[in-house]
């Protein structure tokens, strides 16, 4: 009888398992049931400025690195200093972070944008306690360890990735979706992941969407962020499907004559060639993991924006008249102890460099190209301005050259590498783990040496000076002339 | 690679590059390189409806210039 009784709670045991198993199935995203509507959806053009009448006449973004939770703590610390930061703009007193218009994110540092996307103020009273000094890690494992989570991440349709979502959804992001990002307002949030198909960077913005014939505004932002952060081999890939285009889907105005054979080295190309993989429906599927293996500084997203996206847009029609970057990059880097032996590195060493080395080489190379194309508009500027200026004086009556809207730029770098200049340690932060666990210490230090390094910046400081001296009404001052905002003076 | 066009018209007037609205005539438009369609917003007072151009090889100081009469 008992042998009987157990058999039974072995079967109803097994049937349950399978249940479980079978049930288990990634949340996908939505088809767009409507007509395609351009002004539909979470893209910049179509938010609300936010509750701080922001003016597009100072344009701030931020671009938060990838890192755990030491790119996190970082951005955090620099978001906190813009918090505290008074400036006066249009007339009116308000803080610089008041002023940000975009933040642009990957991995660690997507916790922090999303989070202040979908709570705003809030970032600055329970972030900490929520994410920065929790063991995410800890959580997550506790989270694969429960027997009928085992049963579920045995799925092929249900991985490891889709428990991190479902923890960060309900104990961090409170079940936000992107129809709440949408109704704040700006900042535009641009979360990046990697598609690891075509091994492109990922955005979720609609005009993404728009191609993979889906609405973004029921998605919920923990599943962004997850696969923004999803960290390969320890985390597995979040899905999207590919739906048909909405009826009446019309690319980007930059896609039309992009693909000319004679132009397949050009950016413009490439960023058509990317449409492209979501507009052909064979490919059925769009398997994302963390943004950081496609740009693990988040700048991509805003080059293509200042070349044919909304930033272009806005400096066309002379709405922007200081645009301002600040990267936060919490790359670190371990000490050279390799060169000083005489026997080569052994395979482990090789495959850590191998997955880090191109990876912060590419995040340079894109700060240095922003910094390239800003510094290469300005000096056109002041060509034009300068040779106008001497057509006038000396050839009055000739014709002057045409004028761009003038702009002006600033990249403002947050880097440990520049902790030496002002005098500490930086070997105590090149040191820091890439995790999603670090102590109250090591937070409480990262959040004050992002104030200290942006502040130390010299193109921040321009930054300032120059925003104070036409509150004030005051000249430009003399130790910032334009072009100082980007290279320093 | 930044690449300049301007587009010459008596009147102030929005350009539109593949039918959106970039910027305003007789103003250099830094843009990047390659085919486009030009055209201006309404009324339709100028001459030619529309221009296809291959932008490229231009500087600040020497733009494609396109001209609506």
């Amino acid at each position: 009888m008992t042998t009987r009784k157990s058999k039974t709670l072995i079967i109803i045991l097994l049937l349950l398992l399978i249940h479980v198993v079978a049930c288990a199935q990634y949340p996908l995203n939505q088809q767009s049931d409507a007509p395609f509507d351009k002004q539909a959806g979470y893209r910049f053009e179509h938010l609300k400025p936010g509750p701080y009448k922001k003016t597009d006449n100072l344009f701030i973004c931020l671009a938060f690195s990838g890192g755990g939770t030491r790119a996190a703590a970082l951005a955090y610390g620099v978001m906190q200093e813009l918090r505290r930061t008074r400036i006066r703009v249009d007339g009116e007193e308000k803080s610089l972070l008041d002023e940000v218009d975009v933040i642009s994110s990957v991995s660690g540092g997507s916790f922090t944008a999303a989070y202040y996307g979908s709570f705003g103020e809030r970032l600055f009273t329970d972030f900490r306690t929520k994410f920065l000094e929790r063991n995410i890690q800890g959580a997550l494992l506790a989270r694969v360890l429960n027997p009928v989570n085992l049963a579920r991440v045995a799925s092929p349709w249900f991985g490891r990735i889709d428990l991190a979502a479902e923890l960060y959804d309900r104990e961090i992001f409170e079940g936000a979706t992107f129809a709440q990002l949408e109704k704040n307002g700006r900042p535009f949030v641009i979360l990046n992941a990697t598609n690891l198909g075509p091994g492109r960077r990922f955005e979720f913005t609609q005009e993404y969407f728009d191609a993979m014939g889906s609405r973004l505004d029921q998605y919920p932002v923990a599943r962004a962020v997850a696969a923004s952060s999803a960290f390969p081999f320890l985390l597995t890939p979040l899905s999207l499907k590919n739906y048909p285009l909405a009826k009446g889907y019309e690319p980007p105005w930059w896609y039309a004559g992009a693909e000319e054979p004679k132009d397949w080295f050009t950016r413009r190309y490439d960023a058509a060639k990317n449409l492209d993989f979501y507009k052909d429906k064979k490919n059925g599927y769009v398997h994302l993991m963390d943004g950081g293996l496609a740009d693990n500084i988040g700048v991509r997203a805003l080059l293509d924006a200042y070349a044919h996206g909304f930033i272009q847009q806005k400096i066309l029609d002379g709405d922007i008249k200081r645009l301002v970057f600040i990267v936060v990059n919490a790359r670190t880097e371990g000490e050279d102890r390799l060169s000083a032996k005489a026997r080569p590195p052994g395979i482990i060493t090789v495959a850590e460099k191998t997955a880090t080395t191109a990876m912060d080489n590419y995040s340079f190379e894109s700060v240095a190209q922003l910094r390239s194309e800003l510094y290469s508009r300005v000096q056109a500027q002041m060509d034009i301005t300068a040779a106008n200026r001497r057509l006038a004086r000396y050839c009055p009556g000739a014709p002057k050259f045409a004028e761009p809207q003038m702009v002006d730029m600033y990249v403002v770098e947050v880097n440990f590498k520049a902790v030496e200049f002002i005098g500490e340690d930086p070997r105590y932060y090149l040191d820091l783990p890439t995790t999603f666990c670090l102590s109250k210490e090591q937070i409480e230090k990262l959040v004050t040496i992002g104030p200290k390094l942006l502040n130390a910046s010299p193109q921040y400081r321009c930054l300032l000076k120059v925003l104070q001296a036409e509150a004030e009404g005051w000249p430009r001052p003399k130790d910032c002339p334009a072009g100082a905002g980007i290279m320093g003076n | 690679m930044t690449e300049y066009l301007v587009v010459k018209f008596p009147k102030p007037r929005k350009v539109l590059l593949n039918g959106v609205p970039k910027g305003n005539t007789n103003e250099l438009l830094p843009l990047e390189a390659g085919k486009y369609t030009v055209s201006l917003e309404p009324p339709p007072d100028f001459k030619p409806p529309a221009q296809d151009i291959d932008l490229g090889n231009t500087s600040a100081e020497h733009p494609q210039e396109v001209v609506f009469n």
